[in-house]
């Protein structure tokens, strides 16, 4: 009987075997397959980066050269679009942010400052020799970039390496780096890259956009315990049980907004969840409060939350402020307040107010953007009566109301005439400058059951 | 006596071998799997989850009271009872678990999710941002106390703004070697209640960090890099930098 039955094992045994086999050859394979459509997504990409800066780099020259400003906007916007391109494309590969944290924003910055030099030729205006030295310089840059992926290029061709390896290599060899060719030309592209002059202009990606100071603090300086007091106060006193700073890092004055950051803890014990507020360092301004607690079904109105929410403003020292839009979710209703003064108003004094809907208590507040725009304001007379801005309209535009207003423009802001009306049923803002006619901008207001938002 | 005992082993050895193969395919399944349901779920059209508002969680409702999953208001708001409702509903009827209204939940139910806008602005709204924010902070933040969380979502927001950065939401979030959630499929992951409510907070203007860029976790970082940053403050587990 045992000699019938020796063979089982073995054969079972060996049949498990081919099994693990045939399963693991066809995982190997779809691994293979895999790998090889990631390192084709990845090559394209590669090649793609390489023809957009080669793009930026002849169209630069050509706009340096060329003498006419339609042509210069053709070419400009041409740049703007190759030079987004290529960072998109540059954000997509498997390169360490180390690696291409200044390339980004070199390529970002040339298609911002293209669009800029855009706006300023349909202005009327010709390139200053400034403007005309900052071309020079992209384009310095986009060749020598480009000099230096064309070497990678070649080195590409001739040995075998994939770009996909890039990704293991790079998270477990960060700190040593330079580890091959590729790596290599990056870190001295992005050396590079580092010693761009900064570009002077006014745009979202500009360095003075990112480093611009809040302009609604006061200079006194406020200590941890006044900040305490401060934070308890804002919050209702009776209501805090505890304050508790967050700990600072050594750097914590460089942020926009230096603030000291703290939890509460709530009195009422049924509540287990801290709110959170921070308060700014110089001048001691409440610059936001959050506090998450669950939200019960709704008992209150919008317009009683609004209500709620102007009396709170005023309570806390904000006056003329004029509610906006509204956003309901989580059972809260967030609304936005911008400030108002001598019947202008003044989009980017913003101040949210979050209520909740089924006490009408004030869960959240955010004066981030009031703070950083807030000063005082010579505000000039306009120069254009209403009647003559709305000539600059589309007659067809069905105007609903119309007043004047004050929005951000770069780091400046303009006067305009505001008009909301709608368009073959779509609702819309425009704004002419009150000064030179000019439209400033075009807002698409997009309405649902929760709100409105604008685009 | 001898050759019984060898026989044994034989057996045993062959038990043994049999249910390590048998573990190893078992193993490597449930990851799979987890990877598609959560690519299902980001290609989806429209999805209705704790929060949601309006006439199709109306419908659901309406729906989940007709088969007594949900004993209470039909009142458009998508709150815990309709979350509880919906889970029993999907626990009942062999789909995933997850409390979510997609296109196979509402399959179920016998009704169609319509477009949330009208006509006029089809298909312009945040919805997208705001689920796929929420889950980005699901997966990197969600032992975090709720600031951590909207920390996290300010920080992805704050990078769209910055120039060093990719200008879409889905293109910080994505960027390689950025995010370990991403690159591990926790990104994937239905996002909890508070996670949702943390990507809203943060779209919605509240930044904890103040402009902050990066953020690590001392006890898991693994790159040298991240402590050449400046340091501006720390929130739950992470540290926040510029």
């Amino acid at each position: 009987m045992d000699r019938k039955r020796w063979w089982i094992a073995p054969s079972i045994l060996g049949l498990a075997l081919i099994l693990s086999l045939a399963w693991a050859y066809s995982e190997y394979q779809t691994r293979q397959e895999l790998g090889v459509a990631l390192e084709n997504h990845y090559q394209r990409l590669f090649f793609d980066v390489k023809k957009h800066v080669e793009n930026v780099q002849v169209n630069l020259s050509k706009a340096m050269l060329s003498n006419s400003r339609e042509q210069n906007v053709l070419l400009l916007s041409q740049i703007m679009n190759e030079a987004y391109f290529a960072q998109d494309k540059l954000a997509q590969m498997p390169i360490t942010h180390a690696n291409t944290a200044n390339t980004e924003k070199f390529l970002n910055q040339a298609a911002d400052y293209s669009y800029n030099l855009i706006q300023t030729h349909l202005d009327g205006q010709p390139l200053t020799n400034e403007q005309r030295a900052s071309l020079a310089n992209l384009k310095q840059n986009s060749a020598k970039f480009n000099e230096e992926l064309a070497n990678l290029q070649s080195e590409l061709a001739n040995q075998d390496f994939t770009i996909r390896s890039l990704v293991k290599e790079q998270t477990e060899e960060v700190e040593e780096g330079n580890k091959n060719i590729f790596q290599a030309t990056l870190t001295s592209i992005e050396d590079n890259m580092a010693k761009t002059p900064e570009l002077i202009y006014d745009g979202p990606f500009a360095d003075q956009m990112i480093d611009r100071e809040p302009l609604g603090l006061d200079d006194k300086d406020v200590s941890v315990e006044e900040a305490k007091k401060i934070a308890r106060e804002f919050f209702g006193n009776d209501r805090v049980e505890k304050v508790t700073s967050f700990e600072d890092g050594e750097n914590v004055t460089e942020v926009v907004i230096p603030s000291y950051t703290f939890s509460l803890k709530q009195n009422d014990t049924s509540r287990e969840l801290s709110a959170y507020i921070g308060v700014s360092r110089k001048g001691g301004h409440v610059i936001w409060m959050n506090n998450p607690r669950p939200i019960n079904e709704q008992e209150i109105s919008i317009e009683e939350a609004q209500n709620r929410a102007l009396s709170y403003l005023s309570e806390k020292g904000f006056d003329n402020m004029e509610p906006n839009y509204y956003q309901k979710y989580d059972g809260g209703v967030l609304i936005n307040f911008v400030n108002k003064v001598e019947n202008v108003t003044i989009y980017p004094d913003l101040i949210k107010v979050k209520v909740a809907l089924d006490n009408g208590e004030i869960v959240g507040f955010d004066a981030a953007q009031y703070y950083l725009n807030n000063h005082e304001r010579d505000i000039q007379q306009p120069q254009l009566s209403v009647d003559e801005a709305r000539e600059k309209i589309r007659t067809d535009f069905e105007i609903n109301s119309t007043r004047l207003a004050m929005i951000p423009k770069g780091k400046d802001e303009v006067l305009c005439y505001e008009f909301k009306g709608d368009y073959r049923g779509e609702d819309f803002i425009v704004y002419i400058n009150a000064l030179n006619g000019k439209e400033e901008d075009v807002l698409q207001l997009i309405h649902n059951e929760n709100g409105t938002l604008t685009f | 006596m001898d050759k019984l005992k060898k026989h044994k082993k034989f057996i045993i050895m062959t038990m043994v071998l049999a249910s390590v193969f048998s573990s190893i395919l078992l193993f490597y399944e449930p990851i799979y799997y987890l990877g598609k349901a959560g690519f299902d779920k980001s290609i989806a059209p429209r999805l209705l989850y704790w929060g949601s508002q309006g006439e199709d969680v109306k419908n659901v409702q309406w729906q989940l009271v007709k088969w007594k999953y949900l004993i209470g208001d039909v009142d458009g708001i998508f709150g815990p009872d309709t979350y509880r409702a919906v889970r029993r509903f999907q626990q009942k009827n062999g789909l995933k678990v997850d409390g979510v209204v997609g296109p196979d939940t509402a399959a179920a139910l016998g009704i169609s999710l319509s477009e949330a806008t009208p006509a006029s602005a089809q298909g312009v709204n945040r919805q997208g941002d705001e689920y796929l924010l929420a889950r980005a902070i699901h997966g990197e933040a969600r032992g975090e106390p709720y600031i951590g969380k909207v920390a996290v979502g300010a920080v992805i927001l704050n990078r769209v703004r910055n120039p060093n950065f990719p200008n879409t939401i889905a293109g910080v979030i994505y960027q390689p070697l950025a995010f370990t959630a991403v690159a591990d499929g926790q990104i994937n992951l239905t996002p909890g209640k508070d996670s949702i409510k943390a990507a809203r907070d943060a779209l919605n203007g509240w930044d904890p960090t103040y402009g902050s860029l990066y953020y690590w976790n001392p006890a898991t970082a693994t790159s040298k890099w991240i402590w050449s940053r400046k340091v501006t403050l720390k929130i739950g587990k992470h540290w926040f930098g510029l």
